[in-house]
């Protein structure tokens, strides 16, 4: 009896579900990418190899400039960066785009090591001041608002884009042209490029776009979250982000759905004193949760038609 | 010479990878100030004991019988890989079956600790063979009744499998009592037997000979590879997943249950690597320790398989190959002072180029890769 009344007390904690609100936009930011990617037509399973290119160079440049926001710029860039070469493999060389996604996080996983090793020598990359991290803002009158105002106002200057960026791609997707032509060039690109679409424009954007969201989360996790780079600090956020894409159904609302759900998963077990399962096995829930999306117990997750094929004109 | 041409074309595009990973990867030791004939040195002495310095004292004998340690757990996956690609799937999830066959053949280790070798053996590869047979069975399953995609849902069950493995040996049931994040040693009788005796007597190429931790897990790998050839061209079986490969509704129409074919492919496959899980256990490390959290044998088997087209003979070399790497890497780190996550840079620009095949767009006039000929020009109408 004790243990529930434990947990409902940990419940009511405002900074539980503050936790569980930075959780969620640090995987959202990736998942938007994902969903951005996918709708287009180009299976991005990257997400973890740029965020973590991302985390390693916004490092590196907040401790040459002593300046978060260049260094949140550079990790959004050198996440753009994987990506680009993500979209060259996948749409100018039409490689398999699994493969390609598998050969990102090798990568970005292989050349982040190796530059720590080359430039820090040792593992330790050094640590970024305190005043140098991606801030966090108590956004005046609303934070003072109780409960809520601590959830939801007392945040990382991150939080607050990452769901301006929500909306942003929710309308982006379904309420513009340009959200039209992502969605045609992933469901038909015969029909999209009849029509005068630029189906590789569309895809390279697209495909882009994920690696700076993915970069900018990057960013978040290594100078905004913590303070210094690890050597594979994403940690499989980058999976758990593809996760949500697909348990969201490829819509930004379901994956930011998702997103909340296992954000409150790592949030519940940072206050694990209180609660007593194993934080490895609560690890564990997010890929349980998707395998029973996949297995069609809550609804079925059908992705883009031409999801993962990669395009070429019939003329060439 | 048409055969000599078939041959030489089969090489060129994984030789031509290879070559492209090695040249791009210089490049990035040269532009970060290392030197690269000091690195390559490194990874050739340390993966295939030649060209070692003479300084550094490396034992070529020993680094062989070190990648030969590296490269036997890739037969197996390597198959666990190349094997559904054979059917047109795509199985990501060596990594998480290798690891279900580990944590099996531990327990079983563990459990029944005092029974004899020849009962304890077969039961422990037999359990680590079944669970993963099992973690793949899933995947297959979800794709062949609701087409669930077997790429999503095996990446899915390989960080299930992670952290599965960290529950039990951190603070979970499996944790030995010194405090360290390892379980305790499986019995006696779960070990597979070392091609070496462990006799500090018996001295070979000027080491210890129980330093040399060559393990008969080795001839299981190589059989391993004898029955994925034999099953995928001389079965009833291997024609079907063929088939299916090919083309599914093809297969249907010609009478092959897909279904059935899909399931039992994935349950062959993570057999494979459920196995090569429980050899890693049963033939070198004897207890679940932390190095296999980061363990990337599964994720070396995706670039085995591709870079060895899906052959038994190609897997054989592609294995070779990064156990080579994986081996060489440390004796490059200590010797030259270039990390080893090189190795992992390497084999990103494999995959790269395979996947790509840079080759056959840039044109190269290399042997067998040439385009097809052109459809001839179409009769102009008057």
């Amino acid at each position: 009896m004790n243990f529930l009344s434990d947990i409902g007390h940990v419940l009511l904690t405002a900074d539980l579900w503050r936790a569980t609100l930075e959780a969620a936009a640090l995987l959202l930011l990736p998942a938007l990418g994902g969903v951005i990617s996918e709708r287009s037509g180009v299976v991005n399973i990257a997400m973890e190899g740029m965020m973590l290119t991302g985390a390693f160079f916004a490092v590196v440049a907040d401790l040459a400039w002593h300046n978060p926001w260049l260094a949140a710029l550079v990790g959004i860039a050198a996440g753009g960066s994987m990506a680009l070469i993500h979209a060259v493999v996948s749409i100018r060389f039409r490689a398999d785009q699994i493969v390609s996604g598998i050969a990102i996080n090798i990568f970005a996983a292989g050349l982040t090591l190796f530059l720590v090793q080359r430039i820090f020598g040792l593992q330790d990359v050094g640590h970024v001041g305190q005043s140098e991290l991606l801030p966090y803002i108590n956004v005046p009158v609303l934070d003072q608002i109780p409960f809520f105002g601590r959830v939801l106002f007392q945040q990382n200057v991150v939080v607050y884009a990452a769901i301006v960026l929500l909306v942003v791609v929710q309308l982006m997707l379904f309420r513009t042209r340009l959200g039209l032509r992502i969605r045609s060039v992933g469901e038909h690109p015969q029909a999209a490029d009849t029509a005068g679409i630029n189906v590789y424009a569309i895809r390279y954007g697209a495909v882009i776009t994920s690696g700076l969201l993915s970069g900018l989360a990057g960013a978040f996790l290594a100078i905004g979250i913590s303070n210094t780079f690890v050597p594979n600090m994403t940690d499989g956020r980058g999976y758990i982000a593809l996760a949500a894409v697909i348990f969201g159904k490829w819509t930004p609302i379901g994956a930011f759905v998702a997103c909340l759900i296992f954000g409150f998963g790592q949030a519940i077990y940072d206050a694990n004193s209180v609660i007593h399962v194993s934080q490895y096995l609560l690890s564990m829930l997010p890929y349980i949760l998707t395998l029973v999306v996949l297995a069609g117990v809550v609804g079925r997750s059908i992705p883009p038609a031409a999801d993962g094929v990669p395009y070429a004109p019939e003329n060439e | 010479m048409a055969a000599i041409r078939r041959i030489a074309g089969g090489f060129a595009v994984p030789l031509g990878s290879v070559v492209f990973a090695f040249l791009v990867g210089g490049l990035i030791v040269a532009v970060t100030g290392g030197n690269p004939f000091a690195a390559y040195q490194g990874l050739l002495c340390g993966g295939l004991g030649i060209a070692c310095s003479t300084t550094t004292g490396e034992n070529p004998a020993l680094q062989i019988s070190t990648t030969i340690v590296f490269f036997t757990p890739l037969l197996m996956t390597g198959v666990a890989v190349a094997l559904p690609f054979r059917a047109g799937l795509f199985n990501i999830g060596a990594e998480g079956q290798l690891l279900a066959g580990s944590v099996a053949c531990t327990i079983i280790g563990i459990k029944f600790s005092s029974l004899p070798a020849p009962i304890l053996l077969p039961m422990v590869l037999i359990g680590g063979t079944l669970a993963g047979a099992i973690w793949a069975g899933v995947p297959g399953v979800l794709k062949a009744t609701i087409g669930a995609h077997e790429v999503v849902t095996t990446i899915m069950l390989n960080y299930i499998a992670q952290w599965l493995v960290r529950f039990l040996i951190v603070g979970g049931p499996l944790q030995a009592a010194n405090g360290f994040s390892a379980s305790t040693p499986i019995g006696a009788g779960a070990r597979l037997p070392l091609f070496l005796p462990n006799d500090p007597g018996l001295v070979i190429f000027g080491l210890p000979a129980g330093v040399y931790r060559v393990h008969t897990g080795l001839l299981i790998g190589l059989v391993a590879l004898v029955v994925f050839a034999v099953v995928l061209w001389r079965t009833s079986l291997g024609y079907e997943i063929r088939a299916v490969g090919q083309s599914q509704r093809a297969a249907r129409y010609g009478g092959i249950n897909v279904a059935r074919t899909i399931i039992i492919t994935m349950l062959i496959a993570g057999a494979f690597s459920g196995l090569a899980g429980a050899i890693q256990i049963a033939g070198v490390d004897h207890n679940l320790t932390d190095k296999y959290f980061n363990d990337t044998t599964g994720f070396d088997a995706i670039a085995v398989a591709l870079l060895g087209l899906g052959s038994a003979v190609g897997i054989l070399f592609a294995s070779i190959l990064f156990g080579a790497l994986h081996a060489g890497g440390s004796v490059m780190q200590a010797d030259a002072g270039i990390s080893s996550s090189l190795v992992q840079i390497l084999q990103a620009l494999i995959l790269f180029s395979i996947a790509a095949n840079f080759l056959r767009v840039l044109r190269f006039p290399t042997l067998g890769l040439r385009r097809p000929a052109k459809a001839p020009p179409r009769a102009t109408t008057p």
